[in-house]
């Protein structure tokens, strides 16, 4: 029953792994970094549905204060903000690699750049 | 006061990273460098100091008395760490200051010590850290730095390692990343001390989610700690990377993650919960493929830095090995290996890259006859690679002679022979290189006796690790006491 009625845990789960496995078994570099984003983004679903309590509001003060039951818990998705400006800067650094790869060897194919030999 | 020094260490580290770039001058940024690796060993002796005489601390940074400011734990093991960390890094800057400008282009070395700056600085973040999610960013920071300082050569094989190096790592992260989000679900914490509290409490009614927890950051940490199937990196990596590089990478990088599995395992779960999952013989288990099949591979190598790379991976194989032994004495040797192997495996690594530089080849079989023109290099690789293979009073041997009691202690006489065959292996590559080099002539026809020896201030980093490296087999009983008393 618990992964029926858990959908953001149970769509984070498949998300992490179409990711994993896009970044395991394709070939294509760039489809590897995508791979990677979809991994992330899907612990990032999975950490921010740990903090969300259904009917709760953001913890944003608007009206007035409801005291610490109105409220969903800020912490993971604080946390996630970090992890996003980690992933955001992963990917940057892997795709500048792609160019240089490219530049040297004239493919972003994995399988064939490492058959090549390289200096 | 003393409570400070760990923020201010990684403080340090940091501002003078960013100061680098607005300097942009060469001899600058590597004084720099030098400058402050130099005042973060002072600071780390002052807090071994400190934790000797008054005993381990926490600092809190931000709200202190709630559970979700940023917690620091300074206890045994991460004040003699954070001495060692401090020191060889020291040593390798210095042995930079020569050499880096043969292997990275000119107008990159300032980015060169930026990025071993900040490198430095996470990994102590990763040591001294009591905060998963801190440690998680700090992981994430020493990645690209350390992916950084392999890529900067800027040679296709460059290239070609730090993707694959990047991609295996980024594997980890996210995978380390959902262990502490399951980790996060189960206790609601993120404060290692914090969580350890809930979870001995309530650990029986979630077996599955314990096993897949520990499942998760093993793997995730092996794969940054080159654990055995997961190590195809590290050959490419460490062997294509600048010396400098190679020997921080070798000699500390992979071995911050062993001690996060450390922390993990054993702090925020416990012996008693641990051993009762069968996680402990997984890692032993691929801890002695490790030991075994990076002998081998090692074996089968014709160039001098990658046997040299394959080597890490049969001594990080020890390294886990002692960590799933499950046992206080286990661990701590677990924990020495990881003091010994630094100092050792940075040496051989400067080492040989001093002799790849002047023989101008990587292959080992140009090395021949080596020990007439570089006799103090050759003899300084043969302590190190004494001190691999295992000859008494050093930490090598130490480390073996600690692990097989352990074994003993726990009945498993079976896993001694493992350790022994590993030792055999390691006489088997380090040996030929040894003998060749002092007593080969196949390529001395017309050369002449120490023509390719190096003045003496290059060496003297090799020096003072090797110096310290017998110091640590001379003082292995005082170390592993002080190690013990973390558990």
């Amino acid at each position: 029953m618990g992964i029926v009625t858990n959908y953001f845990e149970t769509c984070s789960i498949i998300l992490f792994g179409v990711g994993f496995a896009t970044l395991m078994f394709h070939r294509n570099l760039i489809k590897k970094i995508i791979g990677m984003n979809i991994m992330d983004t899907a612990v990032f679903l999975f950490f921010i549905a740990k903090g969300y309590i259904s009917g709760k509001e953001a913890p944003i003060i608007t009206n007035s204060y409801k005291g610490i039951e109105g409220y969903v818990n800020p912490v993971p998705t604080a946390l996630m903000l970090t992890g996003i400006v980690v992933a955001v800067s992963t990917t940057a650094f892997a795709l500048a690699l792609t160019i240089k790869l490219h530049e040297k060897y004239g493919t972003i194919d994995l399988d064939e750049i490492i058959r090549m030999k390289g200096d | 006061m003393y409570k400070y020094f760990p923020l201010i260490n990684v403080f340090v580290l940091m501002i003078t990273a960013f100061t680098i770039p607005i300097v942009r001058k060469k001899k600058i940024a590597r004084e720099l460098s030098i400058f402050s690796n130099a005042v973060i060993l002072i600071l780390s002796i002052f807090i071994l100091v400190n934790v000797i005489s008054i005993g381990d601390f926490h600092y809190k940074a931000g709200y202190p008395n709630t559970f979700f400011g940023i917690d620091w734990y300074i206890g045994s093991i991460e004040s003699v760490l954070s001495v060692l960390f401090a020191f060889v890094s020291l040593l390798i800057v210095i042995y930079s200051y020569k050499s880096i400008e043969h292997e990275v282009p000119n107008e990159k070395i300032d980015f060169y010590y930026i990025l071993l700056n900040l490198l430095l600085a996470s990994l102590l973040g990763i040591i001294y850290t009591n905060d998963l999610f801190n440690s998680y960013v700090f992981i994430e920071v020493s990645t690209l730095a350390s992916c950084g300082i392999i890529v900067i050569k800027d040679k296709k094989a460059n290239i070609k390692a730090t993707i694959k190096y990047l991609i295996m790592s980024t594997v980890g992260s996210g995978l380390i990343l959902m262990a502490i989000a399951y980790i996060y679900s189960l206790t609601g914490h993120l404060n290692m001390s914090l969580i350890h509290e809930v979870i001995i409490k309530n650990y029986t009614q979630y077996p599955n989610s314990v096993l897949i927890i520990l499942v998760l950051f093993t793997v995730g940490l092996g794969v940054k700690s080159a654990m055995f199937p997961l190590h195809g990196w590290l050959p490419d990596a460490h062997s294509s990377a600048p010396t400098p590089s190679s020997a921080l990478l070798s000699g500390l990088v992979i071995k911050v993650y062993a001690f996060t599995l450390i922390k993990i395992l054993y702090r925020v779960f416990s012996f008693s919960i641990v051993n009762e999952t069968i996680i402990l013989n997984v890692i032993i288990l691929l801890g002695s493929c490790g030991m075994i099949f990076g002998s081998i591979m090692a074996i089968t190598q014709k160039e001098l830095k990658r046997m040299v790379a394959y080597s890490s991976i049969a001594q990080m194989g020890y390294v886990f090995f002692g960590i799933g032994l499950g046992t206080p004495a286990g661990v701590a040797t677990a924990v020495f290996h990881i003091v010994g192997h630094a100092v050792t495996k940075s040496a051989l690594f400067l080492c040989s890259g001093l002799m790849i530089e002047k023989v101008g080849s990587k292959k080992i079989s140009d090395l021949k006859g080596i020990g007439k023109e570089m006799p103090l290099a050759l003899v300084l690789f043969t302590l190190g690679a004494f001190s691999m293979i295992g000859i008494p009073i050093l930490p090598g041997f130490i480390s073996k002679w600690y692990l097989s009691l352990a074994c003993i202690e726990i009945n498993r006489l079976s896993l001694v022979i493992i350790i022994l065959t590993s030792s055999i292996l390691n006489v088997i590559y380090y040996f030929p290189i040894i003998i060749n080099g002092f007593f080969g002539h196949e390529n001395l026809e017309g050369k002449v006796y120490k023509s390719k020896s190096v003045s003496i201030d290059r060496m003297l980093p090799i020096i003072f690790l090797m110096t310290a490296m017998v110091l640590v087999g001379g003082f292995s009983k005082n170390i592993l006491n002080f190690i013990s008393t973390a558990f």
